[in-house]
């Protein structure tokens, strides 16, 4: 069955209301590392939520970009995790965490260089390997840049995704934060993108520090990167879309109703991808 | 035709930058483009500050009791250091923060307030014992159906939630109150380190002290001795005819208390 619809990222503070009354929630997405090699509550719900809703699962320690070697006793865990909750996809980020068997446990750029791409590449089909799966990479936000990038953000992401056969998590706050930090038209960014691999999207708040935004998932969507998510609508058609909070996390309801907008836009806009 | 800086290899860009992060300074400035809206030191410091602030959001995750034992401003003085101090290398942040206890208990002025490394101590366990592996209990039922004959030679595995702490201070009584939000008593030192025993059942976390003779036991069973190694073990501690009660009725208490997994 392929997944359809409009999501949430599943919070603890949201269990209990996930599993409460019924919800306009098409599906949840889990993170990752949250359930890695545990049990007690956490993965109690976990198992009793996937019963409800279909799950996607998406990770923020795969470092896809770091120069360590794949870190093959970590992606056995995701393996596990996968087999016991079936999730429809694995999707993790375009970047790098950490080095020398360090996690910053941040979601850190890459310079746009051939040698990243090769890098990256070689990576991703290691990965998919070991998962026996195909796995979504989403673009970040990012507050720097490197002197050495020989590509654009979004050039590097597409020729990532069609020489390593990986499908695109699109992150539509993502394209309008660092597009602000960057000075670089989202627009462009989204044309670039391959359709055929646009699988997910992803919708969240930010933080506005005067003149630049920082990926923080603590406020409520804004109206730019609402324009901007009609606008991939309008180019990609009915993807999966589901809405991120990390922090300062309202009551289910707000964020069901967020999503309902979400739903409207792309009702009105999917049709111009028709 | 770029400087050097903007050539370095992805790995030795990836060390400057981690280098950076990690608060040691590094040339990586010189490899960022400096354009607007942001001057590159700014751009940097995002990052730089996101890490300090994940990690200690993260031991504020876990060691809540003891934020509000230190206080605010001393809960981040005490998370900035650490972090320096402490880099994370776990796939999941939820493991950042294992040594904090240890830190407490050996830098000053933490390690002149000893309960404050308890108070970590009891926070971390709580934490492992909440969300550990999970494991299917051995009913009582189980145990008081077995053969006369096969009770010698039983061994018993125990639940992964299953904890031991030898506490020296009263920092349950300050965890429990502070858990409530009441006041807690001041702290307080034992004459003897008290043993308290930590588990989970039907996903709630709990815990108790021990008594001397359960201690002896439980250190036996956990060794992987058996039953009848387990009974020698109490002979300092009781006279030989009681034993063999005792040593049962401390058997059917950790299995009513969902704490043995299985029986070899």
């Amino acid at each position: 069955m392929q997944l359809a619809g409009f999501g949430l990222g599943l919070r603890t503070p949201h269990y209990e209301a996930v599993l409460g009354e019924t919800h306009a929630i098409d599906w949840l997405e889990v993170i990752t590392e949250n359930y890695l090699g545990i049990g007690g509550k956490p993965l109690h719900y976990l198992e009793r939520i996937r019963e409800r809703f279909p799950l996607v699962m998406h990770g923020v320690s795969l470092s896809i970009g770091s120069t360590d070697p794949v870190d093959l006793d970590y992606l056995a865990t995701v393996k596990a995790l996968a087999a016991r909750i079936e999730p429809h996809w694995i999707s993790d980020h375009l970047c790098w965490t950490g080095i020398e068997g360090r996690n910053l446990h941040d979601l850190l750029p890459l310079p746009y260089t051939e040698e990243a791409l090769a890098l990256v590449v070689a990576r991703v089909g290691q990965v998919q390997d070991a998962l026996g799966r195909q796995i979504l990479l989403e673009n970040v936000s990012s507050y720097l840049s490197f002197r050495s990038s020989e590509m654009s953000e979004w050039e590097f992401l597409r020729e990532v995704a069609q020489r390593a056969d990986c499908a695109i998590l699109l992150d539509i706050n993502n394209i309008y934060v660092s597009s602000v930090n960057h000075g670089f038209d989202p627009l462009l960014y989204l044309r670039t993108m391959p359709s055929d691999r646009v699988r997910q999207f992803h919708l969240a708040g930010h933080s506005d520090l005067n003149g630049h935004l920082i990926d923080t998932h603590d406020h409520p969507i804004v109206q730019p990167v609402w324009d901007l998510y009609c606008a991939a609508v309008a180019q990609f058609g009915a993807v999966p879309t589901m809405i991120e909070r990390d922090d300062n996390i309202p009551e289910l309801a707000e964020l069901v109703a967020e999503l309902q907008v979400a739903r409207n836009l792309a009702a009105r806009h999917a049709r111009q991808a028709a | 035709m770029r400087d050097p800086q903007a050539r370095m290899s992805l790995r030795h860009l990836q060390l400057q930058l981690q280098t950076h992060l990690l608060g040691v300074p590094s040339a990586i400035a010189d490899a960022i483009v400096d354009a607007p809206p942001l001057p590159v030191l700014e751009r940097l410091g995002i990052y730089r500050n996101a890490y300090q602030v994940r990690l200690i959001e993260a031991l504020d995750d876990t060691y809540p009791v003891l934020h509000a034992v230190l206080g605010d401003e001393m809960f981040v003085e005490l998370g900035g250091e650490f972090v320096a101090a402490q880099p994370s290398s776990h796939r999941s942040i939820r493991w950042y923060g294992s040594q904090l206890a240890q830190y407490l208990s050996t830098h000053p002025p933490y390690a002149e307030q000893p309960i404050f490394a308890e108070i970590a101590l009891l926070e971390w366990t709580l934490a492992a014992v909440f969300d550990s592996a999970d494991a299917t209990p051995v009913p009582r039922a189980a145990l008081s159906s077995l053969d006369a004959s096969a009770w010698a030679e039983m061994r018993f595995e125990f639940h992964p939630s299953l904890r031991r702490l030898s506490l020296q201070w009263n920092t349950v009584a300050v965890w429990q109150a502070m858990s409530r939000g009441d006041t807690p008593p001041d702290p307080a030192c034992a004459d003897q380190p008290v043993p308290w025993l930590l588990w989970r059942q039907d996903l709630q976390n709990y815990f108790r002290s021990m008594t001397a003779d359960e201690v002896v036991a439980h250190d036996a069973a956990l060794r992987g001795e058996n039953f009848g190694d387990l009974c020698e073990a109490l002979v300092e501690y009781l006279p030989r005819e009681e034993i063999p009660l005792r040593a049962a009725s401390l058997l059917g208490a950790w299995a009513d208390s969902g704490m043995i997994v299985a029986l070899n």
